[in-house]
């Protein structure tokens, strides 16, 4: 299916060509400008060929890519002929902007980058007119955001784009959400994403009590993107990009996307009166507030900006006014308004690469010495003032009669709609006339940097052919751009499309009256305004105080450093016992919510009877927990030892209930972290008891916590009871019981889960595992303790260096010993007691004992342990296993088994499960040995102490 | 019971009788633990429980398991190997531990250092390169 391609290529070929060019190196400039140019050529081709058979005949080129089909989240690209026309504008009009680049951009800058930039925004914006689909086109949408935000800041060494592109982003991208909002209640009053659903739809949303807020939400994204006042702001910032950049963004595109997705959605959502009053206000005010302050701005990119928005306002105004013949203008002059404000920049761009400036006040007679430009720049000023035989004279001709139509209503915008039109048109005038008067006549000895000269010859072509696409349509618009427009209109408006006549004459009638006195009117404004202007003033008379970049800048300072931070001191907390303390309550919360639905009562199972011994051994666990608790604000080596005590009576437990992998597990586990925790107590702070300690304040406190904990255990105890005191379902455990052996080829059923049945989760958890070791490393990297701790303890002063001679050497004797044990714990896993885990950690014990006995130093001259490289070998290794699987074509960590003939060694039951298990072994054991390592560390380098904290806040004791 | 009925009567008397002793002597250094008084007396009383003690039940295991499977049976050789090697080298480390705190704390009844090393007068010098704990 030929159109699917073409469409796909149109908006796979930016993207493509951006990647590309970013690769290339930064001196291939005749290279990249020859890529980029090749390839806004073949998207304008992609377009045509689908324009051509189909959408001249009023169809509908659409190609589906299904991606999620049960959430209705297809990719869906629709060309129609609205989306054609937006189409060619944007490749067309980018077609030239490359062009003109190659000879615009300075060498010095990173040409790579531009053409990147301007390649992948060109593609987002092709994807945003070819959406089918409305989450489609919000994803575009921010993508055009984002891309216009690099192409605005592409100088990024000049604050001024820095600044400004963060303000494009910041506004339209957050329009962009507001429109992401919209779109999805409008998804759910259609029930549907497709557009084609939603254009078919619109009566059943408008009648939708959701319609206001869906419009609302809609319409912020479109005014944000298309600067509508109060959100008009950030476009004159934009012009801190290179010109190129504005002429695209600013003519054809990212302002026009805004317009666009008003047309697009024009006929489900227009036709209300808060369509009317939204649009008609805004753009009425953005018409007359963009001409106002367009006269009086000294930069003629800041002029044309000013005039951008001013021209965006009147197309707002004419989509506003719900009736179909104020359509056709609309779109007819978003055609014109690309085409001479693009020749504009440009002609702006030609004018500062030549003279060095872009100041009105310090430019002038250039009619003299770059008479091609300054003719070419007259002809499209005249354009965007709307003198006669050219484009902008007959949209705007449309504009006037529109507004002249719709003044019959009896509301007060609508009966001043004409008399904004004609003021607007003479503002437009005006700054047209600076805009020619100011740069091009008077004396030909203005201060500018270079001598001006005419621009190389390949520069001016994209001018001289959107001024020619200007006169053209303007002398004989039905014959040339007609066409396009019909079609263009037609998608919109279907069979509503009205009777409307393109042609330059239509009698004498008032429009063209009013146009006549505009053109007079704005002559003698400007000569009336002419000693001002010459005085050099900045800013704009009356409204010197309607800054909106300041606002701005407060409303973000507000809100990313004052609430922010306000925020963060309400609700944030650095202290380790706050988040602890909420940790365990939301915990508590959660169970009890997850309980509280179900009928929670422990259950009937009969109790075995009490065993006096294995009672005698929890007693005393019990004992030593509570004790550990007890001890441990102010003893913690006790509550340490304590805690091993309970810990003990644990791992007896796993042995008293035959469940060996988990005592041997319990044990390895309680020996390192016992020595581990032993190690990092000598750099904490010691606590002492003083006198303010038992105050009621802090007392209560300890209450509250001990009523937390409490709770927590108490619940634990009781969520237990109730499942252990209960018939356990049917599970999976008698399947893992019988296929232990059958599949997973070993007799231990603890391991054959772990390395086997689920060896997928057991790799998740040594892939945790290894994050925790990182992370422990990491924070104790920069490690700085408490001043007080800095010092060498008692405990090493003295004649401390003999004592460990015996315990050293008896250590280090038995390092070989516990390596093979631990060796011998792996290899044995599959079949008995043991496993991965539990050799890593019994290694680990080794080194551990190794660092007790000789000390850091030692350790390190006699045995490098290299933790990260064991980690990523083992994860690696584990990975692999499963990886390998896939190789073979099973699914992934599918394990086999064989017996390996090892001569007269006899047969060894060999699963892959066991290089798995090796995996897990290796990352263990770099995992502890990197935490052991990063404390122990501690003890040799040079300590500073942490400054002092500031006085904190009487909550924590 | 179980499998531990079809073992002869004079193997099952023989080792009820070391593993009865085992746990005698084993209580014996735990009440020793708690009667005597000084800290170095009762560093004593627990090597009873761990030397011979523990030797008598794996005596007793060796001897069970021997009979039970018709073989030899000595791993408990190892176990007895390891506890009897690292059982004294804790108590030592525990001792001097001791030793150091009261030497510390200028406890009276502690004999002073064997020689009176230069790093005493020089604590930092004598900065241990050992663990920290």
């Amino acid at each position: 299916m030929p159109d699917a391609l073409y469409l796909s290529t149109a908006i796979g070929l930016p993207y493509l060509g951006a990647l590309v060019t970013a690769l290339l190196p930064a001196n291939a400039r005749r290279l990249e400008s020859w890529l980029a140019g090749a390839v806004a050529l073949l998207t304008l081709t992609m377009v045509w060929l689908c324009y051509y058979p189909t959408i001249a005949e009023g169809g509908v080129v659409r190609a589906e890519i299904a991606w999620v089909p049960q959430l209705g989240l297809n990719l869906v690209l629709r060309l129609d002929g609205l989306a054609s026309v937006f189409a060619v504008m944007v490749a067309g009009i980018g077609l030239l902007v490359v062009l003109y680049a190659r000879y615009y951009m300075s060498s010095d800058d990173p040409i790579p980058r531009f053409f990147a930039f301007l390649l992948a925004f060109m593609g987002s914006m092709m994807g945003l007119v070819l959406s089918g689909n409305l989450i489609q086109l919000v994803f575009f949408w921010e993508l055009t955001s984002l891309f216009s935000f690099l192409l605005i800041g592409y100088w990024q060494h000049s604050a001024q784009a820095r600044d400004g592109a963060r303000m494009a982003l910041t506004v339209t991208a957050s329009g962009g959400l507001a429109l992401l909002a919209g779109v999805l209640l409008l998804g759910h009053i259609v029930g549907s994403y497709d557009l084609d659903r939603v254009l078919a739809s619109g009566d059943v949303i408008r009648a939708h009590p959701l319609y206001l807020p869906a419009l609302v939400l809609v319409l912020l994204g479109a005014l944000t993107k298309s600067a509508q006042f109060p959100f008009h702001f950030w476009l004159p910032h934009a012009m801190a990009a290179p010109t190129p950049v504005s002429a695209y963004l600013h003519s054809a595109t990212l302002v026009k996307a805004g317009i666009f997705l008003m047309a697009r959605l024009w006929p489900v959502m227009a036709g209300t009166d808060a369509w009317f009053w939204i649009l008609g206000s805004a753009g009425m005010i953005t018409l007359l507030l963009g001409a106002y302050v367009a006269i009086f701005q000294h930069d003629m990119k800041g002029l044309l900006a000013y005039s951008t928005i001013s021209h965006l306002g009147l197309i707002t105004v004419l989509l506003s006014l719900n009736s179909p013949l104020a359509m056709v203008a609309a779109i007819f002059h978003t055609m014109n308004h690309a085409t001479f404000k693009a020749s504009l920049f440009m002609a702006a761009g030609i004018i500062d690469h030549e003279t060095g400036t872009r100041d009105i006040r310090r430019l002038s007679g250039l009619n003299a010495t770059m008479p091609f430009t300054a003719r070419l720049a007259m002809v499209a000023a005249a354009a965007m003032a709307g003198v006669p035989l050219l484009n902008g004279f007959i949209s705007k001709e449309m504009f006037i009669t529109e507004t002249l139509s719709a003044s019959t209503a009896p509301t007060l915008l609508h009966s001043l709609l004409p008399l904004g039109a004609a003021l607007a048109s003479i503002f437009a005038v005006a700054y047209s006339l600076r805009f020619i008067h100011g740069a091009f006549f008077g004396p030909t000895t203005g201060d500018m940097p270079h001598t001006p000269h005419e621009p190389p010859q390949w520069m001016r072509l994209p001018v001289e052919v959107l001024v020619f696409g200007c006169m053209v349509v303007g002398i004989l618009p039905a014959a040339t751009i007609g066409p396009f427009l019909d079609v263009a209109v037609r998608s919109v408006l279907g069979e509503a499309t009205p009777y409307y006549s393109l042609a330059v004459w239509h009698g004498f009638n008032l429009p063209l009256v009013m146009s006549l006195i505009a053109l007079a009117g704005g002559a003698l404004l400007y000569r009336l305004l002419q000693r001002h202007l010459n005085a050099g003033i900045d800013g704009t008379p009356l409204l010197r105080r309607l800054d909106g970049r300041r606002l701005f800048d407060r409303v973000m300072v507000f809100l990313s450093w004052r609430f922010a931070r306000t925020l963060e001191r309400l609700l944030g907390t650095s202290r380790l016992q706050t988040q602890l303390r909420l940790m365990v309550c939301v915990t508590i919360l959660a169970a009890v919510l997850a309980l509280a639905p179900h009928d929670f009562g422990l259950g009937v199972l009969q109790l075995s009877p009490a065993d006096p011994v294995i009672g005698l051994v929890w007693l005393a666990g019990s004992l030593c927990a509570l004790a550990a608790a007890y001890q441990a604000k102010y003893h913690r080596l006790a509550a340490l030892v304590l805690l091993g005590g309970a810990g003990l009576a644990v791992c007896i437990t796993f042995v008293w209930f035959s469940a060996p992998d988990l005592a041997v597990t319990q044990l390895l586990v309680e020996v390192v972290t016992t020595v581990l925790l032993l190690l990092g107590l000598r750099w904490m702070p010691k606590r002492l008891e003083l006198a303010g300690s038992g105050r009621l304040l802090s007392r209560l406190r300890r209450y509250r916590d001990f009523a937390i904990a409490l709770g927590a255990g108490l619940g634990l105890t009781a969520i237990s009871y109730a499942t252990m005191t209960r018939v356990s379902p049917e599970g999976i455990s008698r399947f893992f019981l019988e296929r232990a052996y059958t599949e997973g080829g070993g007799t231990n059923v603890v391991n054959v889960i772990l390395v086997d049945f689920r060896g997928f989760d057991t790799f998740g958890e040594i892939t945790v595992l290894c994050i925790v070791a990182l992370t422990v490393f990491a924070l104790l990297r920069r490690f700085r303790p408490a001043p007080e701790s800095i010092g060498v303890p008692d405990q090493q002063q003295g004649d401390v260096r003999n004592w460990m001679m015996v315990p050293a050497v008896t250590m280090k004797l038995l390092f070989p010993l516990i390596g093979v044990v631990a060796v011998y714990l792996l290899l044995r896993g599959h079949d008995l007691p043991g496993g991965g885990f539990a050799g890593g950690l019994m290694l680990a014990i080794a080194i551990l004992l190794q660092y007790m006995a000789g000390g850091t130093r030692w350790v390190e001259d006699h045995l490098r342990v290299h933790p990260l490289r064991w980690m990523s070998a083992g994860l690696l290794l584990a990975g692999g296993t499963g990886l390998a699987a896939m190789a073979f074509g099973q699914p992934f960590l599918t394990s086999y088994f064989a017996y390996a003939d090892l001569g007269w060694l006899g047969k060894l039951p060999v699963a892959s499960a066991l290089i798995f298990d090796i995996g897990v072994f290796a990352l263990v054991f770099g995992a502890t040995v990197l935490m052991l390592i990063a404390i122990a560390h501690q003890s040799v380098r040079s300590q500073r102490a942490a400054p002092t904290p500031p006085p904190a806040p009487q909550e924590e004791r | 019971m179980n499998h531990l009925a079809e073992l002869p009567a004079p193997v099952a008397l023989l080792a009820s009788a070391l593993v009865l002793a085992g746990a005698f002597l084993s209580l014996a250094g735990s009440f020793g633990l708690l009667r005597l008084r000084t800290f170095y007396d009762r560093l004593h009383a627990p090597t009873i429980a761990t030397s011979m003690g523990i030797s008598c039940v794996l005596l007793a295991s060796m001897v069970v398991f021997t009979a039970l499977q018709s073989r030899l049976v000595i791993h408990e050789v190892l176990v007895g190997a390891l506890v009897v090697l690292t059982t004294p080298v804790t108590l030592m480390l525990v001792a001097r531990t001791a030793l150091h705190r009261d030497r510390l704390e200028n406890n009276p009844g502690v004999p002073r250092a064997a020689a009176p090393d230069e790093t005493a007068e020089h604590p930092e010098a004598a900065r241990p390169e050992g663990p920290p704990a």
